[in-house]
């Protein structure tokens, strides 16, 4: 359990006791409250996330099926960093679309927070969704409304008190280092502030789970660093994070559980890769940083098992 | 709600250029319906005016006894709807249609019987044309009546016109409701299509649909009501001038001043506006996907 912070006590958690147990996500919106997930009990022995034998297949208009999960298991626990790793096209954007139901699941379960997300009602999803942060590689942020307007649009959907929306957002934008920034016109900001503003917004509601697709996909070398330096913090200081990337280069900066999604199956890797590839296993193929442009290429240059067929040896 | 209206607002005014123009086509939509529904306002007074004066001759047969001629002026004296009653002998008609034609001397020459006697009743002004029809039924059973005649081809001719007029304006606001439907409708396609990264992050961040919609419906609405409202006020504008430059020559010719639309059609055609605002608004986020 990680110190509580000062921002922290001002903490408006916006996941109800309900969500774990019947009903549907609602938000709980009593401010100084602290997160079921967080504040012991059952709820905290509970994993943030499971994949219970999770099957995807994309109808093709010609009968050509696109089976991109063939029946993953795994189990993410509260306050965990994990990566989700896999060369391009293995379904690492699905398998989080499938947590925030942009996409369901044709077989298996979803739990999140111990419900199960396939079985959400199509009004339910809003509720979901706001007890999780996403972050994308396009920012997806308006860039005609300011910076603040960017991030405090995650509290007013759930129709937060100005006062304190004000001070959470205002928070939120200290984390990631926009502190002052809330009222540039959003466009205007470079890339990796544009990504700032869009985690700001991923964290300001206090989700039980920062989803992040390729956050670092279209910012250069030392921006992506930076950027992950920035979920760390945002780890360290509590906060559960799934992290979808192609990008060696991040897997390598520090030892970290990675999930390898290839040809449709998960292999769980709790060290990182660096004592993966200690333990001997084959090197299979190439990489999957293929057409990622040189600076990538380069930094894969290691002997380092990329495409890991769960072909361990012995 | 503070927070839809406040969206509202920012989304006009971050568009405001393709908001104007659709406000623009739906106040010249609006136009040509409040101009039908003027012709058929003032077309419905005429007939009110015109259908209103009644007078009817009531011609008596040959030899029709006097007492029951009498009898008739009496009944039609002590009907209220009826306001002076005279008697006119063959003598006075022909008197009356000889007077304006002295040199005429083929109608000097006509007898006595082609001049039957009538009477003439005036009915009163506010008196509504279905009661002097009934009137007119029940004098035409009586023995002594030979026929009757109502002067009311006038009025026919312009009820025939006023129903015309109701019609097309009934058809030109069909079509303008459409417009204005497709107008808004595809005014809010449009922003949104420019909009679409803002509905993706507001679906995202876990906004319910009516929270991603109402700002869409108002604007609409805004729109709707707009656009009426002005086109109103265009017309409201024409029509002094028009009404100016007539120097109440049109007024005289007519016996009626040419009217503006009563204020609770005005309003009605702003509500209306409003509605279908509204509605295109909604209809525009028909294909909001559900991300
Ligand atoms: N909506 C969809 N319909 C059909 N195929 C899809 C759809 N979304 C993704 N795919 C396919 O599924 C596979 C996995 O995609 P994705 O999850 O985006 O992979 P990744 O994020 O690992 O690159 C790809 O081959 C992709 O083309
Ligand atoms: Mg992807």
């Amino acid at each position: 359990m990680p110190p509580a912070r000062p921002h922290e006590i001002a903490r408006a958690s916006l996941l109800s006791a309900d969500a774990l147990g019947g009903g549907r996500f609602r938000p709980f919106l009593r401010a100084g409250s602290r997160d079921p997930l967080r504040g012991g009990g059952d709820a905290q022995k509970k994993p943030v996330l499971v994949f219970d034998g999770v099957q995807k297949v994309y109808r093709g208009h010609s009968g050509t099926d696109l089976h991109v999960l063939r029946g993953v298991d795994l189990t993410i626990e509260r306050g965990e960093f994990v990566f989700v790793t896999g060369p391009s096209g293995a379904g690492k954007s699905t398998m989080l679309k499938l947590v925030y139901r942009a996409e369901t699941v044709d077989d298996g379960r979803i739990l999140f927070c111990g419900r199960d997300v396939a079985r959400l009602t199509d009004d339910s999803i809003p509720f979901l969704r706001r007890n999780l942060g996403i972050v994308f590689q396009d920012f997806k942020i308006v860039p005609n409304w300011t910076v603040y307007e960017n991030v405090s649009i995650a509290l007013e959907v759930i129709g937060l008190s100005s006062r304190l929306l004000r001070q959470r957002v205002n928070v939120a934008l200290e984390r990631v280092g926009l502190a002052g920034r809330g009222g540039d016109r959003a466009g205007v900001l470079s890339g990796g502030e544009q990504q700032r503003v869009a985690i700001a917004r991923a964290i300001v509601g206090e989700p039980a789970m920062v989803l992040a697709d390729e956050p670092t996909g279209n910012l250069d070398p030392a921006l992506a660093l930076d950027i992950l330096g920035l979920f760390e913090e945002i780890h360290a200081e509590g906060t559960t994070v799934l992290f979808a990337t192609h990008d060696r280069t991040l897997l390598d900066v520090r030892p970290r559980r990675i999930i390898v999604l290839d040809e449709g199956r998960v292999t769980d890797v709790p060290a990182g890769l660096g004592a993966y590839a200690d333990e001997g296993i084959e090197i299979d193929a190439e990489d999957f940083t293929e057409g990622y442009g040189d600076v990538r290429v380069s930094s894969v240059a290691a002997p380092i098992p990329m495409r890991a067929r769960a072909r361990r040896a012995g | 709600m503070a927070g839809s209206v406040e969206r509202a607002k920012r989304g006009l005014y971050s568009e405001w250029r393709l908001h104007a123009l659709s406000v623009v086509s739906l106040a010249v939509a609006f136009v040509c319906l409040g101009a039908a529904l003027l012709v058929v306002v003032n077309i419905h007074a005429l007939k009110e005016r015109w259908g209103r004066t009644g007078r009817a001759s009531v011609y008596l047969k040959d030899g029709a006894p006097p007492q029951q001629v009498e009898a008739i002026l009496v009944a039609l004296q002590a009907t209220p709807e009826v306001r002076e009653v005279r008697y006119l002998s063959p003598a006075d008609a022909r008197g009356q249609v000889l007077s304006g034609n002295m040199t005429d001397s083929t109608l000097k020459a006509l007898p006595q019987e082609a001049f039957p006697a009538s009477i003439e009743i005036d009915v009163q002004p506010e008196v509504k044309e279905a009661d002097v029809q009934a009137m007119v039924a029940k004098l035409q059973s009586l023995p002594a009546v030979e026929g009757i005649e109502t002067y009311g081809t006038w009025t026919e001719r312009l009820g025939t016109l006023l129903s015309g007029g109701t019609l097309a304006a009934a058809a030109l606001a069909a079509i303008v409701f459409g417009a204005v439907l497709a107008v808004v409708a595809s005014t809010m396609r449009l922003a949104l299509t420019r909009r679409r990264t803002e509905v993706e992050v507001l679906k995202l961040v876990g906004a319910s649909d009516s929270f991603v919609r109402t700002p869409y419906v108002l604007e609409g609405t805004f729109q709707g009501a707009l656009g009426s409202a002005a086109a109103i006020a265009i017309l409201g504008a024409l029509f002094a001038l028009v009404r100016s430059r007539m120097d109440g020559d049109l007024g005289s010719l007519l016996g009626l001043d040419p009217m503006f639309l009563p204020w609770f059609v005005a309003l009605g055609m702003v509500g209306v506006g409003a509605l279908l605002g509204a509605l295109g608004g909604a209809l525009g986020l028909r294909r909001l996907t559900t991300v």
